[in-house]
């Protein structure tokens, strides 16, 4: 198992959170769904794994690059 | 109600039956006449821009409203309007000092654990930039659209709602070019055709349009531009420093490209702006030389042309209807809805301006 950190690619506030720990997820699901400049941008998981932290909750400000989720990623 | 969705990134978008919730409180379903197809479509298509999926594109309309939320006393049934991506909150620091397309009040969408606006069997659709317009009826924030004129035609209407906001609010307001001043304008889409045509009304004394399509450098002729440069020629920087005697005052980059971007700080002259419009990827950086700053170069982005909206677009129907601004021209096809991929496609080769999608009343 391998502990993946992964980023927001933009600014913008969490709109919705779309998975809780210990939630397994596949490549390419949404883990959030942020809201900048009215757009509905999702920060996805590149591969499968657990969600074993969650490191913002709905309504935060998020920064360009802020490690938002860490997967413990399958295999 | 029918509408074009987008599953997957890269691939054509699916007419499909989707259904709409009923309005809320402050909430007007708006049932769109004409919708542009702008090249931000293109880019949430293609994936330069991320975007929950599924979703109905679209983001430049005209229509009639067909009901209103509880709330809503602006306007009623039968109000012709104007959709604007720009929803407004009208009391957050950005409103209040006057910076409405700025507003990011979550307020103008439905909230996370609300019913979604669009959906297909309660699965949920995204709502794509608070619009969607590529759909046969439009549940939207009443703070998203401005009442209009009913002698104005929608198809031209439409354009206002994106292309025509976004060129000429970006000469009007984000730059703000004053009379007798150089402007150059690099990119001459829907966007940039219209920045053109602002330069124009503006009262800029050199408009100086880059493409790299002769047949939109002839279009942007016809709505002001003074002088031409074709892009596929070579030394697009040092032309046009020539041609203005040593760089233009404003420069407008309306592509969405790293290297048009820099080269539209480039073509400055001391004191110069230029005004970034064009949507460049995620992740891409932009680079400037430092030693320019020296000569207090300045580089700002504009989104949707700094609109105040409500304002602006009844202003831009008067100046359609006197001779001033030229929609007609913008337009190089009417399509159904069924054909949106087409016009998605055409945009890619940018031999073509808008294509307004008619929908059947
Ligand atoms: N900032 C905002 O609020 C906002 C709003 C609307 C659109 N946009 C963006 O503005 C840009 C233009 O949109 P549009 O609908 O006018 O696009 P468009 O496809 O209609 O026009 C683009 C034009 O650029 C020309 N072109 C392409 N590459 C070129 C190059 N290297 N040199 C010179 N010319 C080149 C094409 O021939 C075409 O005429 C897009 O990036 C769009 O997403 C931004
Ligand atoms: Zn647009
Ligand atoms: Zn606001």
């Amino acid at each position: 198992m391998s502990r993946l950190e992964i980023r927001s690619e933009v600014t913008g506030n969490v709109w919705k959170v779309e998975v809780a720990v210990g939630d397994h997820v596949d490549a390419e699901d949404a883990l959030l769904i942020l809201e900048s400049m009215k757009m509905e941008i999702p920060v996805e998981t590149p591969c499968a794994g657990v969600v074993s932290e969650l490191l913002v909750k709905e309504e935060d400000a998020i920064e360009e690059g802020q490690v938002v989720v860490i997967i413990e990623a399958d295999t | 109600m029918k509408a074009a969705v987008l599953r997957e990134q890269n691939t054509p978008l699916e007419i499909e039956e989707v259904q709409v919730s009923k309005p809320g409180p402050r909430e007007v379903l708006v049932r769109p006449v004409a919708a542009g197809v702008c090249h931000s479509d293109l880019h949430f298509l293609d994936g330069s821009y991320p975007y929950m999926l599924p979703t109905i594109l679209g983001h430049e309309s005209a229509g009639i409203v067909e009901e209103v939320g509880s709330d809503v006393t602006y306007v009623s049934k039968g109000d012709h309007v104007i959709t604007c991506l720009s929803a407004f909150c009208g009391h957050c620091d950005k409103c209040l000092t006057g910076h409405l397309a700025l507003c990011q009040s979550p307020e103008v969408s439905r909230e996370a654990d609300q019913e979604p606006r669009l959906h297909q069997n309660s699965q949920p659709i995204h709502q794509f930039l608070n619009l969607s317009s590529f759909a046969e009826l439009m549940l939207i924030h009443e703070h998203a659209l401005v009442k209009v004129r009913k002698d104005m035609p929608m198809d031209r209407a439409a354009l206002i709602g994106c292309s025509t906001t976004t060129g000429v609010g970006a000469v009007f307001h984000t730059a703000k070019v004053e009379p007798g001043s150089k402007v150059a304008v690099i990119g001459c889409g829907g966007v940039g055709l219209a920045a053109i045509n602002g330069a124009a009304i503006a009262g800029a004394g050199q408009i100086i349009a880059v493409d790299m399509v002769d047949s939109k450098l002839e279009i942007a002729k016809a709505l002001g531009a003074t002088h031409t440069v074709n892009a596929s020629s070579g030394n697009v920087v040092g032309e046009i420093i020539e041609m203005t005697q040593g760089g233009c005052d404003y420069t407008f980059e309306a592509i969405g490209l790293k290297a048009t971007a820099e080269q539209s700080f480039q073509m400055l002259g001391a004191g110069g702006t230029a005004t970034v419009i064009g949507m460049i990827p995620v992740g891409t950086m932009v680079e400037l030389h430092g030693v320019d700053f020296l000569a207090e170069k300045k580089i700002q982005g504009s989104n949707m042309g700094s609109n105040r909206f409500r304002i602006d677009m009844p202003r831009f129907i008067e100046f359609y209807l006197a001779g001033k601004l030229h929609l007609d021209e913008m337009i190089s096809k009417h399509i159904k809805l069924e054909e949106v991929n087409d016009a998605l496609e055409a945009l890619k080769s940018g031999k073509e301006a808008r294509h307004i999608i008619m929908f059947d009343s």
